[in-house]
């Protein structure tokens, strides 16, 4: 008996008693009835959406130990894409970038009346890595905090251009690391031993920045074959590329590369 | 008129079988045999359909009431405030196919359950809800709702052991335990009552209070132990040790599902409305009220329902705040605290019955 009651003493850390085990959690219990009466603390989520618009969160105030709050997200949070439509390059970048294969590059008309290739998404696919926004280099698909992407069926997970054009117009805050623009020094060189002169490059390169310019043609010596080509030759605007690499791609003969001027 | 619920229906089967005898000449023979047994089988409809009515709307309420403990709401989607919730939760355990274990007793698998709810649904015929409202009046109706009220460890007993599982047996175990273990406070609390009132009849219990109070004010004593009993006796939190779904993973019912499941999970409930029902009848004045609030149509049927949820609300109270208790706790609860606190209880009862309740004297003069 004496071994039984120097147990118990050890062991009772908690409250006792009847007040401390049955009168206190009743009270706490109907504190919380009253409290909870009219209105309880769960959001009634697809009918009642949230209690006000998602705030930005700074992720430094995250770090620090603040909590997220009801309807607050952080400011890198990655959710349904906002695609500027009128500034879009059709460069294809972000469909290169894509790990998954979900966006397709589908005409679309802008605004300003020009017809052009714009991304399309497939949220059945995507994984929200934000890479397409990484590589975006006009900084025009972006990412929101809107995560509400429900849908009946795939087909109509599948965002067009005009539906991410009309996350864009909801005017939601902005990512501000998906805005950044990426920082590519490289420029586009040119072998010229290889080159062809197809004008594919100048064709495909989304803002116009290669023109292709005349080179003399050699005269060839006695007996000597020279090649067969347009004597011609791709010039880069330096200023104006904006780093898509999409004549790197679409080269015929691989004689375009990354590097640095000499 | 009409003093009763039955001689209602016999008026109104009377009537209906008489205008209806000309036209149908095999009836009219027998027209007071067939008036007797038509209104037999309507008061049993009345009374068995309306509790089952009353039973899901009293899970209604829990699941909302426990929501709002629970800062969270209930049921919302399906009817007005998800009203409509338990009927479609019933209607999909009654699609399901039923089956049973293989290794199971097929006879006590199935006639345990049914038994379990039979019973249970047979005592609410002896419940008066209001005067004159009641299936059948027997002058021991107070005796009889509670001999059917202790038949449940039985049957549950049995269903447990029939279905052939650790967990059900464990969960009949403490079952049997537990009933029998709260059964003693529980009509020892019940016998300071029929001290004061002298009968067992449920009617009379109800005029006695009408006439001289509640019984909640002299028997308070009797009252939280009554209360307490009749908690673990129908099996609710704190002491749900039966299906404690922690440890067992549904206690007696682990292996009982569809339309068979749907039956005992709603037993329970039957039996959670009875025991209001029994806490309202014998303390809380049954339908009686003040003249004041209650002279309008139907008043005792609504006053009875308001006490009943009333009592069901605070078990929910209970529900919301306290956890589970051990074995050993429930049985010293039980043996170590009601049972003494029961006994102290009759003899205040008889105290009172001696000093000449309700009209209280000193026995030869002060």
């Amino acid at each position: 008996m004496a071994v039984s009651t120097e147990k118990k003493s050890k062991e009772s850390t908690g409250p006792t008693g009847f007040a401390g085990l049955v009168l206190y959690p009743m009270f706490t219990a109907g504190r919380q009835l009253l409290r909870s009466l009219w209105r309880p603390s769960t959001i009634i989520y697809p009918s009642e959406e949230r209690l006000e618009a998602p705030k930005m969160r700074a992720k430094v105030r995250v770090a620090s130990g603040a909590p997220i709050g009801v309807g607050e997200i952080w400011d890198n949070y990655r959710g349904v894409h906002a695609l500027n439509i009128r500034t879009c390059i059709s460069c294809n970048l972000c469909m290169f970038s894509c790990p998954d294969m979900c966006i397709e590059m589908v005409s679309t008309k802008s605004p300003d009346g020009k017809t052009k290739k714009c991304p399309q998404i497939d949220y059945g696919k995507c994984s929200f890595c934000g890479f397409c926004s990484d590589a975006c280099p006009e900084s025009c698909l972006t990412m929101t905090p809107d995560y509400t992407i429900t849908a009946s069926s795939r087909k109509n997970m599948i965002y067009s251009p005009e539906q991410l054009g009309e996350v864009y117009k909801a005017k939601l805050p902005m990512n501000p690391t998906r805005m950044a623009v990426p920082k590519n020094e490289d420029n586009i060189l040119l072998d010229q031993d290889l080159c062809i002169g197809c004008n594919a490059c100048a064709r495909d390169c989304p803002t116009k920045c290669i023109t292709m310019i005349d080179i003399p043609k050699p005269t060839p010596k006695p007996g000597e074959k020279i090649a067969k080509r347009i004597w011609k030759e791709p010039s880069v605007n330096d200023a104006e590329c904006v780093r898509c690499g999409t004549c790197i791609s679409v080269c015929p003969k691989d004689c375009l590369y990354w590097g640095k001027h000499k | 008129m009409a003093q009763t619920l039955y001689q209602f229906v016999n008026m109104i089967v009377v009537y209906l079988l008489n205008w209806w005898g000309p036209y149908w000449p095999t009836l009219s023979p027998y027209g007071a045999f067939w008036a007797v047994w038509i209104s037999y089988v309507i008061v049993g409809l009345i009374v068995v359909l309306g509790s089952l009515f009353n039973v899901i709307v009293l899970i209604w309420w829990e699941r909302k009431l426990i929501g709002r403990f629970m800062d969270r709401r209930g049921a919302m989607h399906v009817g007005f405030a998800g009203i409509f919730q338990n009927f479609a939760d019933g209607f999909k355990l009654f699609r399901k196919q039923p089956f049973s274990p293989k290794d199971a007793d097929q006879v006590g698998y199935y006639f345990a359950p049914a038994a379990y709810m039979v019973v249970s649904l047979l005592i609410l015929g002896f419940l008066p809800i209001s005067f004159g409202f009641f299936g059948g009046s027997v002058p021991l109706s107070l005796l009889l709702a509670l001999a059917l009220f202790s038949f449940a460890p039985l049957f549950i007993f049995i269903a447990a052991w029939s279905s052939n599982n650790k967990y059900s047996l464990i969960g009949g175990m403490r079952t049997a335990a537990q009933l029998v273990a709260y059964e003693i406070p529980l009509l020892l609390a019940i016998v300071a009552v029929v001290a004061l009132t002298g009968t067992f009849d449920l009617s009379a219990i109800v005029q006695d209070q009408a006439n001289y109070g509640w019984f909640a004010v002299p028997l308070i004593l009797g009252l939280i132990v009554f209360f307490v009993a009749m908690l673990a006796e129908v099996e609710r939190i704190p002491f749900d040790l039966p299906e404690a779904e922690a440890e067992l993973v549904e206690g007696w019912n682990t292996e009982i599902g569809g339309m068979l499941f749907a039956f005992t999970m709603f037993t329970d409930y039957v039996r959670a409305l009875v025991g209001c029902y029994l806490i309202v009848l014998l303390f809380l004045g049954g339908w009686s009220m003040p003249a004041a609030i209650a002279s309008f149509p139907l008043a005792g049927i609504i006053w009875f329902q308001v006490k009943t949820y009333f009592v069901f609300s605070i078990f929910i109270w209970v529900r919301a705040a306290l956890p589970r208790v051990r074995t050993d706790q429930l049985l010293q609860v039980g043996w170590k605290r009601l049972l003494p606190l029961s006994m102290v209880n009759i003899v205040w009862a008889v105290a009172l019955v001696v000093l000449g309740w309700p009209h209280l004297h000193w026995p030869g003069g002060w």
